[in-house]
């Protein structure tokens, strides 16, 4: 029986997972606890965190496991820079910087910060992380696993075969040839910011129609096997990772559209274009990932997928691979970006040390807990007005059904992208307005961005379907049945459904039941609590902060109802 | 003598500053990434003080430093369109953890002199635009003085409250020699940096012929297939 502490970091989403005797104990990423979106550091924060849960000091831990192997990516870097003289010769500097001034050390680091013994901190391969993320928190005694993201050391595709307390990797797929820095390329050429906008693009896909298709086959061939091959003259990474793509890619799809540039779907046609090529991409993307799920189909012989990686952040991507890819169930675990890597890292170390299998995921509620004992004195020295609540899933689905937006801060908050019910903001599913107001004053986004809707699981089937392995975590979309739910259904009819459980989040669960109670739809629009560019709350401060900012009307946490306005 | 110094320098530089076609912009945006660092570090450090009271002042704080990196963020992108340059994107910055490095006192004393400085450089700024009948810009800048003055205020009262008159003092002469020494590496880095790049350039050219030689690298970047396993039996 051990403790492992998996981390990920020093790229982007960096974050710590700990495992002890085979249970997934704490998953946080640090972005949460700084503050910082997208904070790449060392996840010393979060570390700390994880080991605080616990209540373990750093000294009781059998293995730290880093979730990529740094010697094998200094490897990839150098040759790769090489290999692309002299285009990459503004790289080459600032790479090696990056690699030989922190990132090739950073087992030596991670000692160091903990203070554990430098033989107990060891490094696993990047996808492998991935995939142990993936199958063995599934509910699957076998399954096949694709990892799929930009790079890792320098594979950026690969296929495993998963049973039991093993993965065996059945092929591989290497760096320059990645969907995610396809997507990435594409994300940066319609002017969203790479690692942060491939959502938008996602929800930009479905107001265009894929007439662009044809010309993205240019650039991405599409093999019958599953794999495939970018024609890289499309794009600049070779030569610096921040220019995404070339010149050549502008002159097959007409010009790049300005970064930032408010949008305008309705009034303009280039950005009608934009959302054209958006879709093509989507529509591409998806093909070759169903490509590679049947080839691990195929080869497997498996009946569930399991998926890993940024890519497989994809909900829509992820619905058409479970409808069509021959597989009879499919997870995505909520983290399955790089932050994910640190809990797959975690669980390979615990299994190298005879620790059993980690229960199947049930819940992301995985982060540090928040109560109202710890909100309250901040909330009342803040000014704030509290107010107990007798029965609090009844009144917030009273209030909600008024049509107001409300804070839900419950337990523990989630591991991953999603607000899952412990840090969300809800409203009516049922008003178009108050999604526009919700995207326009509290989230300050794009218009075209969706809000998501949560359902009570056993209710679900006639908005969404029966609930399945993905549908818990947000990760797939769904099909919307009955015009009742306009602010939670994308212009596609579509919505990115979460049905809830008690085990899953019993505070969110609560009040889909009593609205089930008052005779209403059980479902609610649920989106995360965060501002533009911020991480979704996690701690008190954080939390009061965002209702003090943002014209939401109030927050509950357990009995608590917290309002801005007079005492 | 330091601030002084700086004083001068801004109000002699400032008219030109602001006229440099697409600076003004620029210059906001630096502003505004210098308010986001602030709130990350604000943030950090309401949750790491013991003192209720302390942690709703950092928290509202922080909350002013977002509403401040919004301002100068808009008046950037109206000055850009104005000018016919492109949008410019959301303030990005990093944290320098200065209340885990400096401790609560130390950390009072330096986020107390970074805002006697703004103030001090804002005040100059505002009085340039409204000479210059640039309205929008001044309100801006005047706005962001209340906020300034009221955080200057804050802090000193808090060192005064924790340390008393002559320590506040004392964390005040530490926090300007923590900030010249901070300013000295930040030199020291960028000339090592400049000279790192350098070095490393030449290593590239160096290391050139190696990218035609038959490298494992050069088969591993023609490898645009699936490199399988053999198929189960």
């Amino acid at each position: 029986m051990a403790a492992v502490l998996g981390v990920s970091g020093t790229y982007h989403d960096a974050a710590a997972a700990l495992v002890v005797d085979g249970v997934v104990v704490a998953a946080i990423q640090e972005e949460r606890l700084t503050r910082h979106k997208n904070d790449p550091s060392l996840p010393r924060h979060a570390m700390t965190a994880c080991l605080a849960h616990a209540g373990l000091a750093a000294g009781a831990l059998d293995r730290v496991v880093f979730y990529e192997d740094p010697l094998v990516k200094l490897e990839r870097v150098l040759t790769s820079t090489l290999g692309n003289f002299p285009r990459a010769v503004r790289q080459f500097p600032r790479a090696m910087a990056n690699q030989l001034g922190s990132k090739v050390w950073v087992l030596d680091q991670l000692a160091d910060l903990l203070g554990v013994a430098r033989d107990r901190v060891t490094c696993v391969g990047h996808h492998e992380s991935h995939a142990a993320s993936a199958f063995f928190v599934s509910p699957y005694p076998e399954a096949a696993v694709l990892t799929v993201d930009g790079v890792g050391e320098s594979v950026s595709t690969a296929l495993w075969h998963g049973r039991d307390r093993t993965l065996a990797c059945l092929g591989e797929l290497h760096y320059p040839h990645s969907l995610g820095l396809l997507y990435a390329a594409l994300t940066a050429y319609l002017g969203f910011e790479v690692n942060e906008g491939e959502y938008k693009v996602m929800g930009l896909a479905a107001y265009g129609t894929p007439r662009f298709e044809d010309e993205l086959r240019k650039v991405i061939r599409l093999d019958d096997d599953g794999g495939f091959a970018l024609d890289l003259a499309y794009f600049g990474y070779l030569a610096d990772p921040e220019l995404g793509f070339g010149p050549d890619l502008e002159r097959l799809l007409g010009p790049r559209r300005t970064a930032y540039r408010p949008w305008d779907l309705a009034g303009s046609a280039d950005d009608r274009r934009y959302a054209d090529i958006a879709a093509s991409l989507q529509r591409v993307t998806e093909d070759a990932l169903l490509a590679l799920a049947r080839t691990a189909r195929t080869r497997t012989g498996a009946d569930a997928l399991c998926l890993a990686g940024g890519v497989a952040l994809n909900a829509v991507a992820n619905a058409r691979l479970a409808r069509e890819a021959g597989f009879a169930r499919v997870f995505v675990q909520p983290a399955a970006g790089d932050a994910g890597g640190a809990l797959g890292a975690a669980i390979l170390g615990a299994l190298a040390l005879g620790d059993p299998r980690p229960a199947p995921l049930t819940t992301a509620a995985l982060g540090l807990p928040l109560t109202a004992a710890d909100a309250l004195p901040l909330a009342r020295q803040l000014g704030l007005t509290v107010t107990t609540l007798a029965d609090p899933a009844a009144e917030l689905a009273a209030r909600l059904d008024d049509g107001a937006v409300l804070g839900l801060c419950a337990g523990r908050f989630e591991w991953g992208p999603r607000a899952l019910g412990q840090r969300s903001i809800l409203a009516s599913p049922r008003d178009p307005e108050v999604r526009d107001k919700l995207n326009r004053v509290v989230k300050q986004r794009e218009p075209f961005r969706p809000f998501a809707p949560a359902v009570l699981a056993d209710a679900a089937a006639p908005w969404f379907g029966a609930p399945d392995d993905l549908t818990p975590f947000m990760t797939t979309v769904r099909p919307v049945s009955g015009p009742d739910l306009a602010a939670v259904t994308h212009v596609d009819g579509t919505a990115r459904v979460q049905t809830v459980t008690a085990t899953a989040a019993p505070a969110l669960h609560a009040v889909l039941t009593a609205l089930a109670a008052g005779g209403r739809a059980p479902v609610v629009l649920n989106t995360s609590m965060n501002g533009p560019g911020e991480p979704i709350v996690a701690r008190a401060a954080d939390v009061l902060g965002f209702l003090l900012a943002h014209p939401i009307d109030g927050v509950v946490i357990d009995d608590a109802l917290i309002t801005r306005g007079s005492r | 003598m330091i601030d002084a110094l700086r004083g001068v320098v801004v109000r002699a530089t400032s008219p030109l500053v602001w006229r440099w076609p697409g600076h003004a912009p620029r210059k906001l945006e630096a502003f505004a990434r210098a308010e986001e660092g602030s709130r990350l570090d604000l943030m950090a450090a309401a949750h790491a003080t013991p003192s209720l009271a302390r942690r709703a002042r950092y928290l509202r704080h922080a909350l002013d430093e977002t509403r401040h990196a919004a301002m100068f963020t808009r008046r950037a992108r109206e000055l850009r369109a104005s000018a016919g340059l492109a949008p410019c994107g959301p303030p990005r910055a990093d944290t320098e953890e200065l209340f885990a490095r400096l401790g609560e006192l130390g950390f009072l004393a330096f986020v107390h002199l970074g805002e006697q400085r703004g103030r001090k450089q804002f005040e100059v700024y505002a009085a340039h635009f409204a000479r210059r009948g640039d309205a929008r810009t001044q309100a801006m800048f005047d706005g962001i003085l209340v906020d300034e003055r009221e955080h200057e205020g804050y802090t000193h009262a808090l060192l005064v409250e924790l340390a008393g008159a002559d320590g506040a003092r004392q964390a005040l002469r530490r926090a300007r020699w923590w900030s010249a020494w901070r300013g000295w590496r930040r030199a020291g880095r960028a000339i090592t940096h400049a000279l790192y790049a350098v070095l490393m350039m030449a290593l590239y050219l160096i290391m050139a012929p190696l990218a035609w030689l038959p490298l494992k690298l050069r088969g591993r970047a023609a490898r645009k297939r699936w490199l399988l396993a053999p198929p189960r039996s």
